[in-house]
């Protein structure tokens, strides 16, 4: 790995051809939330292996994701993922459920194992254990803040990957609530979850995936890469799964640059990209449960950043450093 | 023999219960349970609980399923030895780490994996199992065939919920709460309450119970949108469940009034009894049902009233923390 890596990830074989992935180190292939997501890298063997080739020619790291919440049937299926993800030479597996980790010990021991998000990682104690079945690196449960996360760094000796910009997950589910009104909308399974569908209240918004939750704000730790940096944290990533390539794009180039400007000794961040950040979001920004506080708070010098382009109604704005 | 397993939100409750036939009741200790603090016990009380439990024949487990601050495992492990010494009969846990490092301490305390550590497959409670899990409560969207394949193919104890929600999304990995409030609070013991976040302090505020409204982008395209969150009873499948070998049937509701937990688990004793009596005759539960639907109306009727109190509470400021 070089100074740091930025990752994000890309759901099927459609969405990696039309992404540019210039400014990306490593690409997760896979969706967690849904077997039948439109040609699920999980569930397609010849696209995953082509996916995982494309990915390393492009001097990427390929990774396998893995379901958030796999019951007995998908196992076989997850089985045959793991064997094509090997064969093709990606270079690690993500694991959110702790029975996939132990059948990925079991059967591949070769394959290192990257815990994500929803493998619930809230202590070191508990890091210390996945450690043991082949852990190298974690996600910490989005829940957790800088401080525990960096605690848990500083006593298991395994670098965290942190979220730093996209729709953060909020749940999982086994049954996609979208296929209640689908006959209502042109669109149908399996595409019918990457509409930009917001679930919304008041002031309240969270984004939905049918069978996921995720939040309605963009986290965005663009202010405090410096922080992150300095803390010793060296992978980030851009959660795309949903958006579309020019997000992905976009977002990217903006993250990679001002890591660089950030590793360089400058920690400011181009005034110019607050306008590229503010039309990818359709509610505003937050910085998830990074700093202790509420998920959806955003705190930081650019409080007007928090605001979405068109209103600032959806948003909770403070202005604290 | 399967086990009845009560709710103990207070002393009173937990004496209610063994009085009324559960066979074990199980208590949150103050601030480290899935259930806010009002419903949990001190850890004097928490003696006090296993002596009345014991007294009455029934066993008392404790849960500690939370998902705490590392620095916060210390405490815990303090809190589990006192635990032990007073002679309480099992942990209900969910952090892998607090497992592992009580199974270490305490090699002879059972543990009994939690339903917020979400397990829903058969390699997952392997996995836990080699941390030193010997009862895993199974996620309310397993279905009978699941649970069957479950007690064929692992040697572990089944915990069914037979009163309880089935969320919309798995329990254990949601944090639609703390998303839209999260209130840390320190308990005069140095716990942190994280209150708002049902895996880390036990308060959920069920946003996912809101009216919402689904929008394309900025499009309305349903103006009125449900996440499936049901409170269910468990009754035609109770039967099938015995005769599968289930180790357990368990009640949650540690927020509800005594005399309706005591209802409710005197239904359920008379129910497993009746059904035990005359195993090999056809089980004819429609007076059961009738006597169902009066607990399920005074269920719902206090459940409604919780949830609109909590969206309300979700709205509110968070207290600037000093």
């Amino acid at each position: 790995m070089g100074a740091f890596e930025l990752n994000t990830t890309i759901s099927n074989l459609r969405s990696l051809r039309e992404s540019d992935l210039s400014p990306y180190d490593a690409v997760y292939l896979g969706n967690i939330y849904c077997r039948i997501f439109e040609d699920n890298f999980l569930e397609r063997m010849n696209d995953l292996k082509e996916g995982i080739a494309r990915v390393k020619d492009q001097g990427l790291r390929a990774y396998l994701t893995s379901y958030a919440g796999p019951r007995n049937d998908a196992l076989p299926k997850v089985q045959m993922a793991l064997e094509t993800a090997v064969a093709a030479g990606a270079d690690a597996v993500e694991v959110h459920n702790l029975g996939i980790l132990r059948l990925l010990h079991e059967q591949f021991p070769g394959l290192p194992a990257h815990i994500g998000g929803f493998a619930n990682v809230y202590t070191d104690a508990g890091t210390e254990v996945l450690k043991e079945y082949g852990a190298v690196r974690f996600t910490p449960n989005y829940e957790i803040s800088l401080d525990e996360a960096e605690a848990i760094t500083a006593g298991v000796g395994i670098p965290a990957e942190l979220l730093v910009h996209g729709k953060m997950p909020l749940g999982v589910s086994d049954y996609c609530f979208l296929l209640e009104y689908e006959q209502h909308w042109p669109e149908k399974c399996p595409v019918v979850c990457q509409k930009q569908l917001f679930l919304r209240q008041g002031e309240w918004a969270m984004r939905s995936v049918g069978k996921g939750v995720l939040s309605g704000k963009d986290v965005c730790m663009l202010e405090h890469l410096s922080r992150l940096l300095a803390a010793g944290h060296k992978v980030f990533r851009i959660e795309a799964a949903y958006e579309t390539p020019g997000y992905r794009l976009q977002i990217a180039r903006i993250y990679r640059a001002t890591l660089e400007r950030a590793l360089a000794g400058d920690g400011t961040v181009e005034e110019s990209v607050w306008q590229a950040i503010r039309e990818h979001t359709a509610v505003g920004l937050c910085n998830g449960f990074y700093f202790g506080r509420t998920g959806g708070e955003y705190i930081g010098r650019r409080t007007e950043a928090a605001a979405p382009a068109e209103s600032s109604l959806f948003c909770v704005l403070r202005g604290e450093q | 023999m399967i086990e009845l397993l009560a709710p103990g939100g207070n002393l009173e409750m937990v004496k209610a219960a063994v009085e009324r036939g559960a066979n074990a009741v199980y208590v949150g200790a103050r601030g480290w349970s899935r259930r806010r603090d009002a419903y949990e016990l001190s850890d004097e009380q928490v003696r006090d609980a296993i002596g009345i439990a014991h007294s009455g024949g029934a066993k008392l487990r404790v849960a500690i399923n939370t998902n705490m601050q590392s620095c916060e495992l210390p405490a815990l492990l303090e809190k589990m030895e006192k635990f032990v010494s007073w002679g309480v009969d099992g942990a209900i846990m969910t952090d892998v780490g607090a497992i592992a490092q009580v199974h270490r301490c305490f090699p002879q305390l059972v543990i009994h994996a939690s339903i917020g550590a979400n397990i829903v497959n058969n390699e997952d409670v392997k996995f836990y199992r080699s941390i030193g899990v010997s009862q895993v409560v199974a996620d309310t969207k397993l279905t009978l065939r699941e649970l069957a394949a479950r007690k064929a193919d692992v040697d572990v104890g089944i915990e069914i919920l037979i009163h309880a929600n089935n969320c919309y999304t798995y329990l254990g990995k949601c944090w639609m709460s703390p998303y839209h409030r999260l209130e840390r609070t320190t308990d005069d013991f140095g716990k942190d309450l994280f209150r708002g976040s049902p895996n880390r302090g036990g308060l959920d505020y069920r946003v996912c119970l809101e009216q919402w409204e689904l929008f394309d982008d900025k499009a309305l395209l349903e103006p009125h949108v449900a996440l499936k969150n049901n409170a269910f009873f468990y009754l035609d499948d109770i039967p099938a469940l015995i005769d599968l070998g289930v180790h357990c049937l368990k009640i949650q509701g540690r927020g509800y009034p005594v005399p309706l937990v005591a209802h409710i688990v005197g239904f359920y004793r008379e129910l497993i009894d009746a059904y035990r009596a005359k195993p090999a005759e056809p089980f004819d539960l429609t007076s059961w049902r009738l006597r169902l639907e009066a607990i399920r109306a005074e269920r719902d009727s206090r459940r409604s009233n919780m949830t609109l109190v909590l969206l309300n509470e979700a709205r509110q400021p968070v207290p600037h923390r000093a």
